[in-house]
């Protein structure tokens, strides 16, 4: 396609005229769906061989720009041109020259590997001379060459994204559009898909990916923080890293500290416990804060910081949470005994001994199918276990479920909120469900909402509030009879991390009301925020104890959480091949 | 259009197809299931109605009358009590269908020449039934030999085409209007409906292919099963069912073909407007299994519709083949005399494709 003369034209000389046409414009574009926005003011240029990553969280709108840019949805406000065409009146020209990759598994699961990659190569008239010779390559740089028969169904994860990026590779495409290439993937083929890409850019393809991700953002030309539908900030990681300069601080904590230091100080915004006595912190201005009992020097930002600091510019501050905790006494609320699930012949759950007292946050970390849902199934008394017992605040959990599970409340991965319904409804749904007295429901549910950090209910239907707002209604609601225990499943994923930081707050002040909270996380560093980890693996609990013990049980003394996870899976893997 | 990509799109769906054999069963199956369901049960015929008879008179004429009823096939005798009222209580509680009366006199007026009335009463809960009873019983009343009454015109009706009135051989032909308008369609609208929910369509959209090229892939492939299932149930009527075939088979199959493009283009601009599997299978079916067992002649002749109603049949095309077959099967009818409905099919396939490349965008909302 011939390259048409840029809006701007060639009046105006300039240091810009030898830059070559950009790929990508927007102006001021926007999208509405039913009149609500869900992405506004998005400028941004994208020049050949450039590679630009759309950071942000769920919700945050980034595949609405990603699509209006592969000229498949069409802007509300504003104007986005591709290779200088117009997404909305030349949009079949756009649609015929980009790569575009879906969220998800977007090929067809009941062909195999070659026939799908021969239906994209077909549908997008590349030349059958050299679609052979292409194929071998690009399945050869994936590793999929073994498996050309096999039905993309059939595929891992990992091997299905590879294979969604050659289709889009296999012609000979300038732009790449990719919605979060590696969301599901494990890091190994996380690795070959960015190798893939890699070697994709150094033909000159240019390429804008969408993440939620912040780290993966750090090799991008150009990178467009998203929060909420609207830009945050864009430029390139390093100038992004200097805007946050002087507002991230390494803590060192003396004898005498408390964390009720950090939560004192207005120029906090959050903090990360990053190891026994050292925290990062975020602040709202370029000084360094003043914290009594501590060291704190200035440190390099990150993309997560970056995030963190750009995000207070455009939100409410909200009230902090007060959350100094009690030290923890031996009252037991969940007590279990040789728990163990079999599902025929498959254990799930395999001879689980654990108590956690009144008061404290336990996490449950382990890989998918470890057990962890099982577990708390099973504690929550909503399956019986096959073998052993457990008790919850005293009552059996097999035998006595009915008054388990009305002192227990659940938060689960997907927020089981009714979303055509307005958050009070919500709310008064659940408290009628757990048979909260009707004297007391309006003063449980104002109760439930302040402790969740929602300072005043939206009239809107949950349906169209943003992912952290949703997941403090989901914490409300699972609070509002007043629970002893409290299970949360995996109940971060997908938030942006100031909310993932307050989130934690409110779980701690919960802990220091004497609810014990049972969490499974996928993001390790969260792990610092519990008082014990237990780790799972095949239905057992291999390790059990604080971060310092399970490092020291593993000679590893300042070990990142990953690696701790790591080694002991890699120990237990070590016995099971002796035995 | 390019045929490279749209033979790529065909073949891609015939590998999908073939690679699934639930929807291969569903597919093959639940049409069978209709025909045999609707093949037994959808029947007008009246066989060993249950009758009770009140013979008050006695004689060899009143017995002979009786044993008209009972040894006709269409009657058999529930009991024959001596009191009328015991007679209609067992109508009124839909033990019998219906109730013989004859009178004391009836013999002796029959032999004198007179007159000699009989009541014949006919539980009329069932409308259809109740025709069909009465019908039977009247025409062994007049057809009671001795001493006929003196009847001014002697009727001799001859039934064309069904001279047994069978209703299998009448209903079958219609149902393969009605099966595949029902299942063809649905299977179609759920094909892309899929490919929405499932996010496949996306790189349809982001890619050269176009609106034809689109269509006109789903649209082969998706036929091609509905005439996989047409010859299932043609097959399935003419050999099990011994459906007796006047006319021609070869323009049967001709125009079964024009008929099923059109039912899978109408399954497609179903799947075009719709975003969900789940929307897609009850618009389809509001769409077009519905009105096809109402307004097509099926069971009810469009003929003595309403007006109304007449015109609301003429815009669904079961009606049209539900001519077709029945006019090919029953009477042997050619092409000369079914012109016009091909003509409206075909017109009417085009017309529906039309709209769904109109309305198909391909962009997402």
């Amino acid at each position: 396609m011939p390259a048409k003369a840029g809006p701007r034209g060639c009046a105006c000389p300039s240091s810009r005229d030898v830059a070559p046409e950009p790929i990508v414009e927007t102006s001021a574009l926007g999208r509405s769906f039913h009149g609500r926005p869900v992405l506004q003011d998005i400028s941004l240029t994208l020049r050949e061989g450039e590679l630009l990553g759309i950071v942000g969280p769920d919700g945050a709108g980034k595949t609405t720009l990603l699509q209006m840019i592969a000229a498949i949805l069409r802007p509300s406000t504003g104007e986005c041109r591709v290779f200088g065409s117009d997404v909305v009146r030349e949009a079949a020209q756009i649609q015929a020259q980009v790569g575009y990759m879906s969220q998800g598994f977007s090929l067809y699961d009941k062909l195999s590997v070659a026939e799908n990659l021969a239906f994209a190569a077909d549908i997008r008239d590349v030349p059958e001379e050299s679609f052979e010779e292409r194929k071998a390559e690009l399945l050869a740089m994936a590793g999929l060459g073994r498996f050309e028969n096999r039905q993309e169904g059939d595929l891992s994860g990992g091997m299905r994204k590879k294979l969604a990026l050659c289709t889009i590779l296999i012609h000979e495409t300038r732009l790449l559009i990719l919605d979060e290439p590696s969301l599901g993937v494990d890091p190994l083929s996380r690795r070959e898909l960015w190798n893939i890409l890699d070697r994709a850019r150094a033909q000159g393809k240019s390429v804008i990916f969408a993440t939620s991700y912040m780290d993966e953002a750090d090799a991008s030309d150009q990178v467009l923080l998203l929060r909420e539908g609207r830009p945050l900030a864009m430029g390139t990681p390093a100038e992004l890293r200097r805007r946050a300069q002087g507002k991230v601080y390494q803590l060192a904590a003396g004898t005498g500290f408390s964390e009720r230091a950090l939560e004192a100080s207005d120029d906090v915004i959050s903090f990360q416990k990053v190891a026994v006595r050292e925290y990062r912190v975020q602040t709202l201005t370029a000084q360094s804060p003043v914290i009594v009992n501590a060291d704190v020097s200035p440190t390099d930002p990150t993309m997560e910081d970056v995030f963190t600091v750009e995000s207070t510019s455009n939100i409410d501050q909200g009230e902090g949470v007060s959350a100094v905790r009690p030290a923890l006494t031996d009252d037991i609320s969940v007590k279990s005994v040789g728990v163990t699930r079999r599902f025929g012949k498959f254990v799930a759950v395999d001879a689980v001994d654990m108590a956690i007292r009144k008061g404290e946050i336990i996490g449950l970390l382990g890989p998918n199918g470890a057990g962890k849902t099982t577990l708390i199934r099973i504690l929550c008394g909503l399956l019986p276990p096959s073998e052993g017992h457990a008790t919850l605040a005293g009552f059996d959990v097999a035998r006595q479920s009915h008054e388990v599970r009305s002192r227990i409340g659940y938060v689960s991965q997907r927020f089981s909120l009714f979303t055509d319904m307005t958050p009070m409804e919500n709310l008064r749904f659940f408290a009628r469900a757990y048979g909260v007295p009707r004297s007391q429901m309006e003063e449980r549910i104002t109760s439930a909402a302040r402790r969740a950090g929602l300072d005043a209910l939206s009239e809107r239907l949950v349906g169209s509030l943003s992912s952290a707002l949703r997941q403090r209604l989901a914490l409300a609601c699972a609070i509002v009879h007043r629970p002893l225990v409290l299970f949360l499943d995996e109940p971060t994923s997908g938030v942006d991390p100031l909310s993932r930081f307050r989130f934690w707050r409110l779980i701690s002040a919960l802990a220091a009301e004497g609810v014990s909270i049972i969490v499974s996380t996928h993001y390790l560093e969260e792990a610092t925020y519990c008082d014990r980890l237990g780790l799972m693996m095949d239905g057992r609990l291999i390790a059990m104890g604080t971060l310092e013990e399970l490092r020291s049980r593993l000679g590893l003394e300042d070990a990142r959480v990953e690696d701790v996870f790591l080694g002991f899976i890699a120990r237990e893997r070590a016995l099971e091949k002796k035995s | 259009m390019k045929l490279r990509r749209m033979r790529a799109f065909v073949r891609k769906e015939m590998l999908e197809i073939a690679r699934d054999p639930i929807t291969i069963g569903v597919a093959l199956l639940m049409p069978m299931v209709m025909l045999f369901l609707f093949g037994y049960a959808l029947t007008f015929d009246v066989e060993n109605a249950p009758l009770v008879i009140v013979d008050h008179d006695k004689s060899v004429a009143s017995r002979a009358l009786s044993h008209q009823f009972l040894n006709s096939g269409y009657f058999r005798l529930d009991s024959a009590p001596e009191s009328e009222a015991v007679a209609e209580h067992a109508v009124m509680t839909g033990k019998v269908r219906a109730f013989l009366y004859i009178p004391r006199d009836f013999g002796r007026r029959l032999a004198s020449g007179r007159s000699a009335p009989v009541e014949f009463v006919v539980d009329g809960t069932y409308a259809s039934t109740a025709a069909v009873v009465s019908a039977y019983g009247r025409a062994i009343l007049y057809a009671f030999p001795s001493g006929r009454l003196d009847m001014p015109i002697q009727p001799e009706v001859r039934v064309w085409y069904n001279p047994q009135l069978r209703s299998r051989d009448f209903i079958v032909p219609g149902l393969f209007a009605v099966i595949l308008m029902a299942f063809p369609p649905l299977l179609t609208a759920l094909a892309v409906a899929r490919e929405k929910e499932l996010g496949t369509i996306m790189q349809i959209y982001a890619s050269p292919l176009t609106k034809v090229e689109f269509i006109i892939g789903k649209l082969l492939p998706y036929g091609l099963i509905a005439f996989v299932e047409m010859a299932v149930v043609f097959a399935a009527a003419f050999l099990w069912f011994d459906i007796p075939m006047h006319g021609s088979m070869l323009l049967l199959i001709l125009l079964g073909v024009v008929y099923v493009l059109c039912t899978v283009a109408v399954g497609l601009l179903v799947s075009i407007i719709v975003r969900t599997q789940l929307a897609a299978m009850l618009v389809a079916l509001i769409m077009t299994l519905m009105p096809s067992f109402l307004f097509s002649g099926l069971i009810y002749p469009v003929a003595t519709m309403p007006p109304f109603f007449q015109a609301y049949s003429a815009k669904i095309p079961t009606m049209y083949f539900v001519n077709i077959s029945r006019g090919i099967v029953m009477r042997g009818a050619g092409l000369d005399e079914l012109w016009y409905e091909v003509v409206v099919l075909i017109a009417y396939t085009l017309i529906v494709l039309a709209a769904g490349i109109l309305l198909f965008r391909k962009r997402i909302g």
